[in-house]
């Protein structure tokens, strides 16, 4: 069972098994029971990792360049951090010694050769660009601004 | 189900009768009908291949493409004001269909889907007709090419009938999160069809379309496979190539398939999977046929199944999953355990670790993957004289707000001093969830599981709860997480009337295996028919 197999894994970890098999008794939906900072796991408190600095919608909307209005800033706030308070449950199981996995153990990754082809479709290409002067796609001025 | 070599008549009657009971309670049915069901017609009782009778009567000249295609554009444009699966119908279909008729007429190749109506999710990629991925942003978008997937279904002679609706870029449960319109769940109009891939989950339920191409990131084709009573089949990552399919979280999506029997899914993943050099994560592991284990009913032991290894996961069955499910679900065990299997429980304990972990890796891949759309090489544009108010106007006007939060949280998690604490996490607890399953699947030849825990519940009804939503992905994430493929076929209903689907998840490249269990399956149960009542009501027969 996937208990036994955590324990195969690393000796340190016992802890985390006795977590998992908390979770997994207690049910899913206690996953989603939250307050304040805190988020319930399965009939324990996890606090909310203080290093982490909670979510500022704008700087983030600047950064995903995403214009959000104050009215939108200010209605995703909570829900994003109802969200991200959720993620914090990951940061109380010990995952140490574990490999991270970049996707599913597939037989893949075999990349081709790269070599360049001529796409026959151009002009579908082209067609689909909302500012277009041939040659060349438009876009707003971004050197020698005054 | 719906052809016309059956009687009519008969699916109306099973429908009414079935729809309200678990299936398990067929025994209590009233002897007359339960009689004559059986008696006038056996095969409505287990779902027939719609593909396999299409390709028999057009090559035996006994009915012509033409005609399934006017049996099908006329349900459509009947059921459709309703349900409303479509973001873009063909013109084409009746054409397309003459010009099959006229290649058997001069006994040319058709194709092993030739004549067989598909349904595309507007999130894979086709080349003459708009593909939105149900987003503003990509309104009246044409892509230069087709989707490898969609390259193959046409070579395989298959008409497209149309795109259909979706959650934004395949984010949602519900389909309600499309930009254009809110899908109906066939089986009852006040109810969401479940999502992403909502439309064609709905498309073929309300047989729009013979068979459909959806994409399954945590459970796009699964749960709206239950929600609409019919057949979802998720394959192994890899399987079936990406290429074309708007990217959401490419470690996850898959293209996946749904189909009214177990029979048809099957047949559409033959034609759709296979190695693709566009798509380096597309696996060169051999195809076989998974349509030579399909064994007709009557040809079946009486335990077809003696001997098979079926592991119930212990905790999908608990606490904040519907009761009327876990019966549906504990109804299709029996049925199993009738089949021979030999059923035990398995626990999984990192299960429900893996929601977290899932969410926030598709937020993590998503703000990355949508970078693209920044209104400069295709899309809507505003109008701005400053790049960086072009590039945030533009994305601010097309995305949704669904699709804004996903970003943003992505962005949070993605942000410097942030990867450790939550996406390099999320990957391990992705190591974990993969090696509880391989364990589980090296005592198991199957795991069952519901595929939600609750059956379609009404539109509006959880939309401004993103977290209730999320929760509701717990059967399903896991899987894609594991990479694995899982076959969701309907097994019951809930005493509202609403279908329930069974998710039988199998080891990675097994998806033979899973097909043929659930081809088995489904032609063994009885006293369940999976024809929505909006068809017989539309349908005076």
């Amino acid at each position: 069972m996937g208990s036994r197999a955590l324990l195969v894994l690393a000796p340190a970890f016992l802890s985390e098994s006795i977590l998992l098999n908390h979770i997994s008794r207690s049910g899913f939906h206690q996953l989603l029971t939250q307050n304040e900072k805190r988020v319930r796991v399965g009939g324990r408190n996890y606090s909310i990792h203080s290093n982490l600095e909670r979510p500022d919608v704008t700087r983030l909307a600047e950064t995903a360049r995403i214009s959000l209005t104050p009215q939108e800033a200010e209605e995703f706030a909570p829900k994003i951090q109802q969200v991200v308070d959720w993620f914090g449950q990951l940061q109380d199981v010990d995952l140490q010694s574990i490999e991270p996995a970049i996707r599913a153990d597939t037989e893949a990754g075999s990349f081709r050769e790269d070599s360049p082809e001529t796409f026959e479709n151009r002009d579908a290409i082209i067609a689909a660009v909302p500012s277009y002067e041939a040659p060349y796609i438009k876009v707003p001025k971004v050197l020698n601004k005054d | 189900m719906l052809s016309s070599v059956q009687n009519p008549r008969i699916l109306l009657l099973h429908c009414r009768w079935s729809k309200p009971l678990h299936h398990h309670h067929h025994r209590h049915y009233p002897k007359a009908i339960h009689a004559a069901a059986q008696a006038q017609a056996v095969s409505t009782s287990s779902p027939t291949s719609q593909i396999q009778i299409i390709q028999k009567s057009i090559h035996s000249r006994e009915k012509t493409a033409r005609q399934f295609a006017e049996e099908f554009i006329n349900r459509l444009r009947l059921t459709e004001p309703h349900v409303k699966s479509f973001l873009h119908v063909s013109e084409t279909v009746l054409n397309e269909a003459d010009e099959i008729d006229r290649k058997i007429d001069r006994n040319e190749d058709v194709g092993p889907l030739a004549g067989v109506l598909v349904a595309v999710k507007d999130n894979i990629c086709t080349a003459d007709m708009p593909s939105t991925a149900g987003s503003k942003i990509l309104e009246n978008y044409r892509p230069p090419f087709d989707a490898t997937a969609v390259r193959k279904l046409k070579e395989s002679g298959a008409i497209i009938v149309g795109k259909t609706n979706l959650d934004e870029f395949g984010m949602g449960s519900t389909t309600e999160g499309s930009a254009y319109q809110v899908t109906a769940n066939p089986w009852n109009l006040e109810c969401v069809p479940g999502g992403s891939s909502g439309g064609s989950a709905a498309a073929v339920s309300a047989r729009q379309c013979v068979v459909s191409l959806g994409s399954d990131t945590g459970g796009s084709v699964r749960q709206p496979a239950s929600f609409c009573g019919v057949v979802g089949l998720k394959p192994t990552y890899g399987r079936v190539s990406r290429f074309g399919l708007v990217a959401y979280a490419s470690s996850l999506d898959v293209i996946g398939c749904f189909g009214s029997s177990v029979a048809d899914a099957g047949i559409l993943l033959q034609s759709v999977c296979g190695h693709d050099k566009l798509d380096a994560t597309s696996s060169k592991r051999e195809v076989i046929d998974f349509t030579s284990q399909f064994v007709a009913k009557d040809y079946l032991e009486s335990q077809p199944l003696k001997g098979l290894r079926v592991g119930v996961i212990r905790e999908t069955l608990g606490d904040g999953v519907d009761q009327e499910v876990v019966l549906s679900i504990r109804g299709a065990i029996s049925h199993m355990e009738e089949l021979g299997c030999i059923v035990t429980e398995v626990s999984l304990p990192s299960f429900s670790l893996g929601l977290p972990a899932y969410y926030v890796l598709a937020s993590s891949e998503s703000s990355s993957n949508l970078s693209r759309y920044d209104g400069i090489r295709y899309g809507n544009q505003i109008v701005s004289d400053e790049l960086s108010s072009l590039y945030g106007g533009s994305r601010a006007n097309g995305l949704g707000p669904e699709v804004k939060r996903r970003i943003l949280m992505g962005t949070y998690a993605l942000s410097a001093g942030y990867y450790d604490a939550y996406y390099k996490r999320a990957q391990q607890v992705r190591t974990v969830v993969q090696k509880s399953f391989k364990t589980a699947l090296d005592e198991h030849d199957i795991l069952i599981s519901p595929a939600a825990p609750s059956a379609a519940y009404k539109i509006g009804e959880k939309k401004n709860d993103p977290l209730a939503m999320y929760a509701g992905d717990i059967m399903t994430v896991n899987v894609n997480l594991a990479g694995l493929p899982a076959l969701v076929l309907p097994c019951g209903f809930v005493q509202n009337g609403l279908p329930v689907g069974v998710q039988m998840i199998g080891a990675a490249f097994d998806e033979e295996k899973l097909l043929r269990v659930g081809h088995i399956f489904e032609q063994t149960l009885q006293g369940c028919s999976f024809i929505p009542p909006l068809i017989a009501d539309e349908f005076k027969f």
